[in-house]
């Protein structure tokens, strides 16, 4: 329906331009998009000032210091997108090659000189600023398989090409995988929904499903912890020998959803941040967002991405060219799976893993390299050309 | 539908597979939808109670303790505010005008207050116990880091009176010893409940509404002591305590009638305020002890009690300190028993008023030559005479003449082998011969009163039986308890025996102990205007060679209607240690002041 009004609103000024400037092509900006991002960025901090501001007061004796951090990743994150968003995509293709090369050169160098944290290095330190390496990888593969996947679109229907082209990528998966696995999943998954609008075939997916699908399997059985995460995602309530809580990340975030009610306690109500819910501000914070604005606000959020994820589908569908649609297809596959899998591990519907909720959990790498992501959509919507016909 | 230019063909597969991307992310969203819902519309309240309780922290308010009140209406324990000063390190803003407040207001040394104020801590206690006053003067001043706690502390105005029978509480305000134990139930009261909200590690969430459970307060105990008689009683104590040096003294006066306690003393006593503090007189008596010690070098300086006692040799003084001798030590009643013996041979009818004997000094039992406390013997006596000279031969006639079995019938049938069920925790029993192991030596002994021990409120008890016309009455203080606003909750009830001995015999005891006052032995407590009856007692303790003593008085007045009993016991009398000689008068001193309070 609202794809429908925005055709008949495009379809109208074109007509109207086209009577003024019959030869020059009419370019096109996708405002709606850059307002749902302004709009969920701007929840986003609010929710995250909410969140984070016990812990903020605590720790750092300052109620405002996730958000400041925050606020800085995201001014430099905007300039990022804006200056992205007005440089013609195809730019980019020449340097796919050098971001793939070098997001696999930064993730193995934070396996040997990454910060730790909770026994696992991510962040690589900048003078006073700490980076991390995996969430340019997404951007990284996304650009690289645009690019792949474009210049061998003739051949992507055959299942050898598509067995070639995941290889390439298995080795920033690989690399990515060994700290940090939640991400090196997302990272399959967005080369995995990028292909799969690149190919004309569907067999050659369920294959691969398949193949995932017994990958995965194994994997669980060969480390311990990953089986204990599958225990705790069927019985979260169960008590281990010392008689407390296995699950009790996911039992506190289930009793700040269950608390939530229709309504929600009312914004800043939240008492579950108050240090029940373990570093709320991360990837926890969907279930304070539930519990100060309800199922009301939970589903005006996922209303929220939704939209913007149709936004998404759009400008993928009137890029310019293929290269475009796949670079938008893959920033939309990257949000997607992102929210989907970060509602589901907080409402218990999969294992806990630890996967942020894009523009609203707290993270400036993340925030930084989502915006120019946005940045890059924003361009391909530019790239999209209105005729008459 | 409009086409861009580049990839016209190859771009309707591209789409539907969007689409299909597209429409796979919603049914998932969709899902996740559902699922929320059921977690917050189905589950909202499982989890919510679940958070709710985890959130909730409860504190209790602690009520107020029950008071004790005597029978003129004078408080003997109650409550007062007192705070407890601390300080939380990370708020305090101004340490030096901190310091300056606590050391000006506590009276500690600025060096013990600096310590403890810059003393890295989550929070600090510079003091317990504080005044009221002084707390809220802590408080005007208005200094942030300073914590004044209120909390109640139970207060005995009085420090050290009747301190073995009111006792005392612990810091949960629980009764440890004497009635506040006995009567801690209806004392206590119940706390009341603040529920607040805290964060995860339980600091509490201001204004964040707290639910309140007001406490109740605990019932006022009325007691039928009475602080003027105890007092008297104390003074007269004390005196015959520095006059004689004795160990101890003990004085209990009763309402024969119904067992009303009216005093009972243990001189020396202790400040009920404090009552992990040693007196003087446990310390002198520990170092007497330890003097007694022949490895002990002659030559050293006066004894000195040590600083540090073992915390297992503390407790042992302590509970000397605090032990209610009245009714946890028993002793040898000696010529007091005599009341009981003359009661049982008056019952029995072996003896009359008129009967005659003669005492040659002594009485030989088997080949046992028992002496009578005149060696030169009483010569020829009628039995009034006998009981009025307490002399030894005549009772062991008349033990002989009841025969054990009889004798044991009636310390059965007056009591005297079960407790007397006084409402005060630790009684004693009474020690007694086995009845078959008893022969004519065992016989003659317990005739006037040797050889087996029981507790002073156990011959005032059945002494009391025998003089107010056979009824044997439970001894005890409570009598009422009411709320604050002073309504009557329960009126205690006791237990009482009817048929002791016959109203004959217990007119003819009168009669007796009265003789005894106004021209026998007794004659020491009588006072002019006051018919007084009474028997007096001197026994030694046990080992006999050590030649300790306890010299004791038992009188009663008025004697033909008895309703006041006085028991005096002087544990240890140096010099003169004859009852007559040293207790009787302390028993007339005691009566001389009551006996006209009373009757006012």
């Amino acid at each position: 329906m609202a794809a429908g009004a925005a055709r008949a609103r495009t379809q109208g000024r074109q007509a109207q331009k086209a009577q003024t400037k019959k030869e020059k092509p009419v370019r096109y900006f996708d405002y709606s998009l850059l307002f749902l991002l302004i709009f969920l960025m701007g929840f986003g901090l609010i929710m995250l000032y909410s969140t984070s501001s016990y812990y903020g007061s605590k720790h750092y004796n300052d109620a405002a210091h996730y958000l400041k951090k925050q606020l800085f990743a995201t001014g430099l994150g905007i300039v990022a997108m804006i200056i992205i968003s007005r440089i013609p995509y195809r730019f980019w293709m020449s340097l796919s090659g050098l971001a793939y090369i070098s997001a696999l050169g930064l993730c193995t160098l934070v396996i040997f000189a990454g910060r730790e944290a909770k026994g696992q290095s991510r962040w690589l330190e900048i003078g006073p600023l700490s980076f991390q390496p995996s969430e340019f990888a997404k951007l990284a593969v996304i650009i690289f398989l645009a690019t792949i996947v474009y210049k061998t679109s003739k051949q992507v229907g055959d299942f050898k090409t598509l067995v070639k082209v995941v290889t390439i990528i298995l080795p920033v998966v690989g690399v990515v995988a060994y700290n940090n696995l939640s991400t090196a999943i997302i990272i399959l998954g967005i080369a995995i929904c990028m292909l799969f609008v690149a190919s004309p075939k569907y067999s050659h997916f369920l294959v691969m499903a398949l193949v995932v699908v017994v990958v995965g399997v194994v994997f669980i059985m060969l480390a311990g912890y990953r089986a204990e995460r599958i225990e705790i995602w069927l019985d979260p309530e169960g008590l281990d020998e010392n008689g407390h809580l296995k699950g009790y990340q996911t039992m506190q975030g289930l009793y700040a959803i269950g608390s939530g009610g229709l309504f929600g306690k009312g914004l800043g109500e939240s008492m579950q941040k108050l240090g029940f819910i373990p570093e709320a501000q991360n990837d926890m914070i969907f279930s304070v967002i539930c519990e100060e604005l309800g199922l009301f606000g939970a589903v005006c959020l996922i209303m929220l991405y939704l939209l913007i994820i149709w936004r998404f589908m759009i400008i993928a569908n009137n890029a310019a060219d293929l290269y475009g649609a796949l670079i938008v297809v893959g920033v939309m596959a990257h949000i997607s799976i992102q929210v989907v899998l970060n509602i589901a591990v907080v409402t218990n519907s999969i294992p806990n893993t630890g996967i942020s909720l894009p523009f609203i959990s707290y993270g400036g790498t993340s925030v930084l390299f989502l915006l120019s992501e946005m940045g890059l959509a924003l361009s391909v919507s530019r790239g999209i050309t209105l005729e008459v016909t | 539908m409009k086409e861009s230019a580049a990839y016209t063909r190859s771009k309707t597969f591209n789409r539907r597979k969007i689409m299909i991307m597209f429409s796979v992310i919603f049914l998932l969203l969709m899902f996740l939808v559902g699922r929320l819902v059921y977690l917050m519309v189905f589950c909202s309240e499982y989890y919510g109670q679940k958070a709710q309780s985890l959130h909730e922290r409860e504190r209790d308010i602690k009520a107020a303790r029950g008071r004790i009140i005597d029978a003129t209406g004078t408080v003997l324990a109650t409550n007062r505010s007192v705070c407890t000063v601390s300080v939380v390190h990370s708020q305090i803003e101004e340490p030096e005008q901190v310091i300056a407040a606590l050391v000006a207001e506590l009276g500690l040394s600025e060096e013990e207050v600096r310590r403890r104020v810059e003393k890295v801590s989550s929070i600090e206690r510079i003091k317990t116990n504080v005044d009221k006053e002084t707390g809220d003067r802590i408080r005007a001043y208005g200094l942030a880091g300073i914590k004044v706690d209120e909390d109640y502390k139970r207060y005995y105005p009085y420090d050290t009176l009747a301190s073995k029978v009111l006792g005392f509480t612990g810091a949960d305000n629980q009764g440890i010893l004497g009635l506040e134990v006995k009567y801690d139930s209806y004392m206590q009261g119940t706390s009341g409940k603040i529920l607040t909200l805290t964060d995860a590690s339980g600091i509490e969430i201001e204004n964040a509404g707290e639910t309140r459970l007001e406490p109740v307060n605990g019932l006022d105990l009325y007691i039928s002591m009475d602080i003027n008689i105890q007092k008297y009683c104390e003074q007269a104590a004390e005196t015959a305590y520095t006059r004689k040096n004795a160990d101890s003294v003990s004085i209990i006066v009763m309402n024969p009638q119904n067992g009303e306690l009216m005093a009972m003393v243990n001189y020396p006593e202790f400040n009920l305020n404090e009552p992990f503090t040693l007196t003087d007189a446990v310390k002198e008596q520990y170092m007497r002890q330890n003097a007694a010690d022949p490895e002990a070098p002659a030559d050293a300086a006066a004894p000195v009690f040590p600083e540090e006692l073992s915390a297992e040799k503390k407790q042992e003084l302590l509970n000397q300190m605090w032990r209610n001798p009245c009714i946890s030590d028993t002793y040898e009643p000696g010529s007091t028993f005599k009341i009981i013996t003359a009661a049982a041979a008056l019952e029995e009818g072996v003896v009359k008023l008129e009967d005659q004997f003669y005492c040659p000094g002594y009485k030989m039992v088997e080949d046992r030559r028992i002496r009578c406390a005149r060696t030169s013997g009483h010569g020829a006596e009628t039995f009034v005479t006998g009981i009025m000279n307490s002399c030894n031969p005549v009772f062991i006639e008349l033990g002989e003449r009841i025969g054990t079995e009889n004798f044991f019938k009636y310390f059965k049938q007056f009591g005297l082998l079960s407790k007397t069920a006084i409402d005060l925790p630790g009684e004693a029993a009474t020690i007694m011969h086995r009845q078959e192991n008893v022969g004519p030596v065992e016989l003659a002994t317990i005739s006037f009163g040797q050889s087996f021990q029981i507790t002073p409120i156990q011959l005032v008890t059945t002494v009391s039986s025998l003089i107010n016309g056979g009824t044997r009455v439970t001894p005890h203080f409570g009598v009422e308890v009411r709320d604050a606003q002073g309504n009557v909750v329960e009126t205690f009830t006791y237990e009482t025996t009817e048929g002791i001995c016959s109203e004959e015999t217990s007119e003819t005891m009168q009669y007796l102990l009265e003789q005894v006052v106004s021209e026998g032995g007794g004659k020491n407590a009588k006072i002019e205007g006051y018919s007084i009856g009474g028997k007096t007692a001197t026994s030694q303790t046990l080992p006999r060679s050590e030649h300790r003593y306890i010299s004791s008085f038992l009188g009663f007045a008025p004697a033909d209607d008895p309703q006041v009993l006085v028991l005096v016991i002087i544990n240890n009398p140096e010099g003169i240690y004859y009852g007559g000689t040293i207790a009787a008068p302390v028993c007339k001193e005691i009566m001389e002041n009551i006996l006209p309070y009373l009757a006012k």
